[in-house]
């Protein structure tokens, strides 16, 4: 594990406007990621786990403090800026998958590829690659909604992947899953940060999806509460894993 | 090009809505195509291809205007008239049926110099008028009248006069008038309109060319003091200002005509900009995802505009063709000659008004997409999930 943190939160607060009311979701928040990293982030509905993935990822700004990724103070950023950011930093897996229905697979995959400079075959390797890693090189051009709930997650992971980002955040990507597929994708996960040196942050109610990270944070009313390192999880390496 | 790829996808995401807008817009162009071409004609006529130095000589206060043909010979010999003829409106219905929509409008005039003296004949055979020249009961008919009646060049036909009662006269027909200036006309001998209705007395109105528009005014003036206390007192004007006064009587028709280009550019984008909006408000989480893998905001808002300009384009592309095709088969005589299809015959389409049709469906598929663009530009990633979770 490198000793530089990949991720610095200083003393971040996020506050809203309602009317004229004001909001606090997020107070006094101080946090270090290292890289490589397995984070779950658990709390309560309404306590600011989101809402804090969303600032660490780039999708808003605090209202006070600064985050700094990899050297690079991305709380500073204009929203273009962070787009650009995004595309290369960060990968993005959704509770309810958020494919493009009209795309198949592979599109869907290949979309964030097409922000960056890269030639057709290279973006199809890439594709072919992220496909294969989460085991779905066979559906290549099947639409989402000929896919079961469990293989679009694959899809959505493996459009995280594509573009080797070294982040990857998770907001409940169980949460629309039965059991059985619950436990394949956190394996994915798991095996993402073992065998490719991914950092995942994983925000979950779900015990059991916090029982795979090594360290978990709660969070309860805007304020980090508990900060606990956990044993590795179990691993196990999969046949589609590439070698 | 991947872009192109999304957009089109997305416009085959509910085809239903695609096709209906598309068709609504089609209407819309066609109808637009129209009204633009006429105005385009309009605007052709009086300022451009209506001559400033071509004098009109009318009678003042009454219409259809009697001028004695004594006049004749001192309008004609005024300094700098290069040429003249004349008309004598003779008009009557084509068949025993008496109906309105069959009526011709004959103008009994001199054929020798029939090219040359009227506006929008020089594409006439000259054929056509060598043969009016050798054939007294000759006449040269408008392709509408041809189309409208059936009628074969050689074949003859008799007018039941209305404008001189009795005096029906039978002509034989030795030509076809070029499409588009006159519509329901017919040009015949002056000769043989005094022989046939014994007026030799009266004529409708004299058309005079001057060397050029200077002169035409000098003339002009001169002939208005000539004849001002005379019995008739005569009016002249330029050729470009009696097209202008016949506009003038229609400019009322010519502005709806204007609003109604209007309103249907605005109704066109009013209609693309709700398809494109329900596109857009049903796709906000997919735009909300693009954001959240880096697509920046112009590039969402790019392709709702290309969207919409894709499909407006297109459907103005097709629209303008279906109008064009159709004024092309009626000039060419594929298309039956009725109310409905006059005015392909009056006011023929260019094939450039096709591209025109794509640019305005472009141009209306931009307007039409500026709020939903703005609205996917604005589009809150965190927002748009937090109301799904």
């Amino acid at each position: 594990m490198s000793a530089q943190p990949l991720i610095v939160v200083d003393n971040v607060a996020k506050e809203y406007m309602r009317g004229s009311e004001r909001i606090v979701v997020l107070r006094d928040v101080n946090l270090e990621i290292a890289a490589a990293d397995f984070v779950a982030l658990i709390g309560p509905s309404g306590s600011g786990k989101t809402t804090l993935l969303n600032l660490i990822a780039g999708l808003d700004q605090p209202t006070s403090g600064r985050i700094w990724f990899d050297g690079l103070e991305i709380s500073k950023l204009d929203e273009a800026r962070l787009a650009r950011w995004r595309t290369n930093a960060v990968g993005f897996v959704f509770q309810f998958f958020h494919l493009i229905p009209v795309l198949t697979a592979y599109e869907n995959v290949e979309l964030p590829l097409l922000l960056l400079n890269l030639t057709a075959r290279r973006r199809r390797e890439q594709v072919l690659m992220a496909l294969d890693l989460v085991g779905l090189s066979h559906r290549l051009h099947h639409r989402p909604g000929q896919l079961s709930g469990g293989e679009q997650q694959r899809v959505g992971i493996a459009r995280a992947l594509v573009t080797d980002p070294k982040l990857i955040v998770a907001d409940e990507p169980t949460g629309d899953l039965d059991h059985v597929k619950s436990g394949e994708i956190l394996d994915l996960l798991q095996s993402l940060q073992q065998e490719l040196q991914k950092t995942i942050l994983l925000v979950t109610h779900d015990p059991a999806a916090a029982a795979r990270a090594r360290r978990v944070l709660r969070i309860d009313k805007g304020t980090l509460v508990e900060d606990r390192s956990m044993h590795s999880g179990r691993f196990r390496l999969f046949e589609w894993t590439v070698q | 090009m991947k872009a192109l790829l999304l957009i089109l996808k997305n416009l085959r995401r509910n085809k239903l809505r695609t096709t209906l807008t598309a068709l609504a817009v089609i209407v819309m162009v066609v109808l637009c195509t129209e009204a633009a071409t006429v105005l385009f004609w309009v605007h052709q006529h009086v300022h451009t291809q209506a001559c400033q130095s071509k004098l009109l000589v009318s009678e003042r206060w009454v219409a259809p205007s009697c001028i004695p043909t004594r006049y004749l010979a001192l309008l004609t010999h005024q300094e700098g008239v290069e040429d003249w003829t004349l008309w004598n409106l003779y008009t009557g219905y084509l068949d025993t049926s008496r109906q309105s929509s069959r009526k011709g409008f004959g103008l009994a005039t001199r054929p020798d110099n029939l090219i040359a003296m009227h506006l929008g004949l020089e594409k006439l055979d000259p054929a056509a008028v060598e043969a009016l020249q050798r054939e007294k009961t000759g006449a040269i008919v408008s392709a509408d009248l041809m189309q409208q009646m059936n009628w074969k060049v050689g074949q003859q036909f008799t007018v039941l006069s209305s404008s001189h009662p009795h005096k029906d006269l039978r002509f034989k027909i030795v030509g076809v008038l070029p499409p588009g200036e006159y519509v329901r006309n017919f040009f015949f001998r002056q000769d043989y309109y005094e022989e046939g209705t014994g007026n030799k007395e009266t004529i409708t109105c004299v058309w005079l060319r001057l060397r050029d528009a200077e002169t035409a005014q000098r003339v002009a003036s001169r002939i208005q003091k000539q004849f001002q206390h005379s019995q008739p007192e005569l009016k002249v004007e330029t050729e470009s200002a009696g097209v202008a006064r016949f506009v003038s009587r229609e400019q009322a028709l010519l502005s709806v005509l204007k609003w109604v280009v209007a309103v249907l550019v605005l109704d066109m984008a009013i209609v693309l900009s709700n398809s494109i909006s329900v596109a857009t408000r049903e796709r906000r989480v997919e735009m909300a995802v693009l954001k959240v893998l880096g697509f920046e905001p112009v590039v969402i808002m790019a392709l709702v505009v290309g969207e919409a300009m894709l499909l407006g384009a297109v459907s103005g592309f097709v629209g303008a063709a279906l109008a064009w095709l159709s004024s092309t088969l009626a000039v060419h005589g594929f298309l039956p000659s009725n109310p409905a299809t006059r005015i392909f015959f009056s006011f023929p389409i260019q094939a450039a008004m096709v591209l025109w049709g794509a640019l305005l469906g472009a141009l209306v598929g931009f307007m039409g997409s500026i709020v939903p663009a703005w609205n996917a530009w604005q589009v809150k990633v965190s927002d748009v999930f937090a109301k799904i979770a």
